[in-house]
């Protein structure tokens, strides 16, 4: 293969990556809304009806937790995770992408890496046991909202990807000039 | 001491890697991962420490205190992007301006009931420096003054509840005290929540907000430097009391509804944080200031900072792991048993310590690495947690203010016009940073100014 069509195909998968992160991003942001609904809406009950319910609370955890594990990525993706940048901020284009590249391979991966393989066992025990919530009148789902520490470094591994093919593509285009 | 060396070595090479660049959340995890890899091969490292992490992870997800922090940040982004905190500086501003220094003040009480909201240095800052700068200039003030107060005020966000930092600190204060109870032997501890700190807070953020007026009001009296009276005059209107009880009143209702069923035990702060963030969806939309496309910019920035504050407590999660699997607690305990001068000289020493851990790490990463480390040591030896809680915060708001790593500087710098020098920013925080100063060792002396008022609330 001519290194055109495999610096295209490296391309392509980037902003297929990219796409997929932002798309997911910007539609889960929207249960921020629900998150802040459904916990207004457990004061207003109690505080008036005096009705509690322990399925509404955790469900507002569940929608928590979503909006900030899936959105992890598409703030990696927007850079919008906080850096020491007392250095940073002064280098060039290059060495910021020389910079994303090493981290993103010995510190972001491992870490994906390291929290997928340490939370396998915990997340398939769970759900070899349909484990549900340990409150009476709480939702029978809890497997589920394991599974999502899998599914969050899953994709933030693929972001981590798109990010090195853009920090080595800045890389090569500096090297051609 | 040998045997704390590989702890000690882990903490300065995870503290280098933060110096790289790289996301604090990613490298936080990361480097320590290698720590514990090398650690590991060579016999130093007890790896059973990892096999911790789905449930930390897991009590991450699923708690109930830091639930508080997308909502406040939902709250103050609606107040922020639908254009309400403008409209409310604007006429206050206008409100104000017959009084010497008139337009300061109202930077400073705006920036009190607002800034708290988004709880983050940076945002606080770009918000008041954009909005507020150019008018400040405009009215004549001098740039000194102008960016002394915005760049204070905007860290002031942090200690005014309901401020995101204080939500972090409060949850992290709370697991040290505990930790130090049980430590102590006692086995059914007292706890404190965040609501303790929220109302912990109220004295000395009104202390240093009144001491910030007044500093600005003598420093406009005596300088005289206001030349531009009579442009002022000009934009006077009678209409506008009508616009302005309108611009002032709702956002001023929402936080005392928010505050208020806080203090009075309504409500605890998470679920005051969701009647806040909806009460500003609603205002927002009952002033029509709502688009479809303000609508999916709200969402997406509050889910983005929500990420940015969750990684950063998953990768100091992780450091937190592999440094007590390094043997780091024994470590700190050892640390603290070295300094000379009792419970006050250990207090100082983490003080000063974080003051300057403030020049390169936010709020959010420092209360979550360093204080789940000298926390419990520091509340075993008997400070009053609220006390230690409110001093933590005062001393990093200080820290982000002073010059030349703060925070607020650089923030400010980015968004301040050419026209005003570097020099004249430093100049211009360092009385409010004498101002910080003269209020900690305040506090310092006199505890109840923190605990007094949570005592009386919770008897």
């Amino acid at each position: 293969m001519n290194p055109k069509s495999t610096k295209r195909i490296w391309s392509l998968i980037e902003t297929n990556i990219n796409h997929l992160v932002k798309r997911l991003g910007v539609i889960i942001a929207y249960l921020v809304l629900f998150t802040a609904g459904i916990e207004a809406a457990i004061v207003l009950l109690r505080y008036f009806v005096n009705v509690g319910s322990i399925a509404m609370q955790e469900l507002v955890i569940y929608l928590h937790a979503i909006v900030f594990l899936a959105c992890t990525s598409i703030a990696l993706q927007m850079n919008r995770h906080v850096r020491v940048d007392i250095f940073y901020r002064s280098y060039s284009v290059t060495r910021k992408a020389w910079i994303d590249l090493f981290g993103t391979i010995f510190l972001l991966l491992p870490t994906c890496g390291f929290i997928f393989f340490s939370s396998w066992d915990y997340v398939l025990t769970s759900w070899s046991i349909r484990e549900q919530s340990s409150d009476a009148g709480g939702l029978p789902t809890l497997y589920l909202l394991k599974t999502l520490i899998l599914l969050f470094v899953v994709l933030l591994a693929l972001q981590g990807i798109a990010e090195i093919i853009r920090a080595l593509s800045i890389i090569e285009s500096e090297k051609n000039d | 001491m040998t045997e704390y060396y590989p702890a000690l070595l882990m903490f300065l090479v995870v503290c280098g890697s933060l110096m790289l660049g790289y996301p604090v959340a990613f490298t936080l995890a990361g480097s320590s991962l290698i720590c514990a890899l090398i650690g590991a091969s060579v016999g130093l490292f007890d790896a059973t420490f990892l096999s911790a992490m789905p449930n930390k992870l897991f009590s991450i997800m699923t708690n109930q205190t830091l639930l508080a922090v997308p909502l406040f940040v939902l709250m103050g982004v609606t107040l922020e992007r639908s254009k309400i905190s403008e409209s409310l500086l604007s006429s206050l501003g206008v409100l104000m301006q017959r009084l010497p220094a008139g337009l300061p003040i109202s930077v400073i009480l705006v920036g009190v009931l607002l800034a708290a909201s988004t709880g983050i240095v940076g945002a606080t800052v770009v918000t008041m420096g954009l909005l507020s700068m150019p008018t400040l200039l405009k009215q004549g003030y001098s740039p000194t003054l102008a960016s002394g107060t915005i760049c204070a005020t905007g860290t002031l966000g942090q200690i005014i509840p309901p401020s995101i930092a204080l939500i972090l600190l409060g949850d992290v204060i709370s697991n040290a005290y505990q930790q130090a109870q049980l430590n102590q032997g006692i086995y059914s501890p007292e706890n404190i929540s965040v609501g303790d700190l929220f109302v912990g807070a109220i004295i000395p953020g009104v202390t240093l907000v009144v001491c910030y007026i007044l500093y600005v009001f003598l420093y406009t009296l005596f300088k005289n430097n206001k030349q531009n009276t009579a442009l002022v005059a000009e934009h006077e209107s009678k209409s506008s009391l009508a616009e302005l009880l309108n611009a002032l009143l709702p956002p001023l209702v929402l936080i005392i509804l928010v505050l208020g069923s806080i203090l009075a035990g309504i409500a605890t702060t998470t679920e005051a944080a969701s009647i806040g963030a909806v009460g500003a969806l609603f205002l927002a939309a009952f002033k029509r200031l709502v688009t479809r496309k303000i609508l999916r910019e709200i969402c997406l920035e509050t889910a983005l900072i929500a990420s940015m504050v969750f990684m950063i407590l998953i990768g100091a999660a992780v450091f937190s792991l592999v440094f007590r699997g390094f043997g780091g607690d024994e470590l700190i305990h050892e640390l603290f048993q070295s300094i000379p001068g009792g419970t006050f000289g250990a207090t100082l020493a983490v003080m000063i310590a974080i003051f300057f851990l403030g020049f390169i790490l936010d709020f959010i990463e420092i209360t979550f690495i360093v204080i789940p480390l000298v926390g419990p040591a520091l509340l075993s030896m008997g400070l009053d947690p609220i006390w230690l809680g409110i001093l933590i915060a005062i001393n990093l708001q200080t820290s982000f203010l002073t010059p030349p790593f703060g925070f607020a500087l650089f923030y400010f710098r980015g968004v301040a016009p050419n026209t005003v020098s570097t020099a004249q920013i430093y100049k211009g925080v360092i009385p409010f940073i004498a101002i910080q100063i003269f209020v900690m060792i305040l506090i310092a002396i006199f505890p109840g100014m923190a605990t007094w008022l949570p005592s009386l609330i919770y008897q």
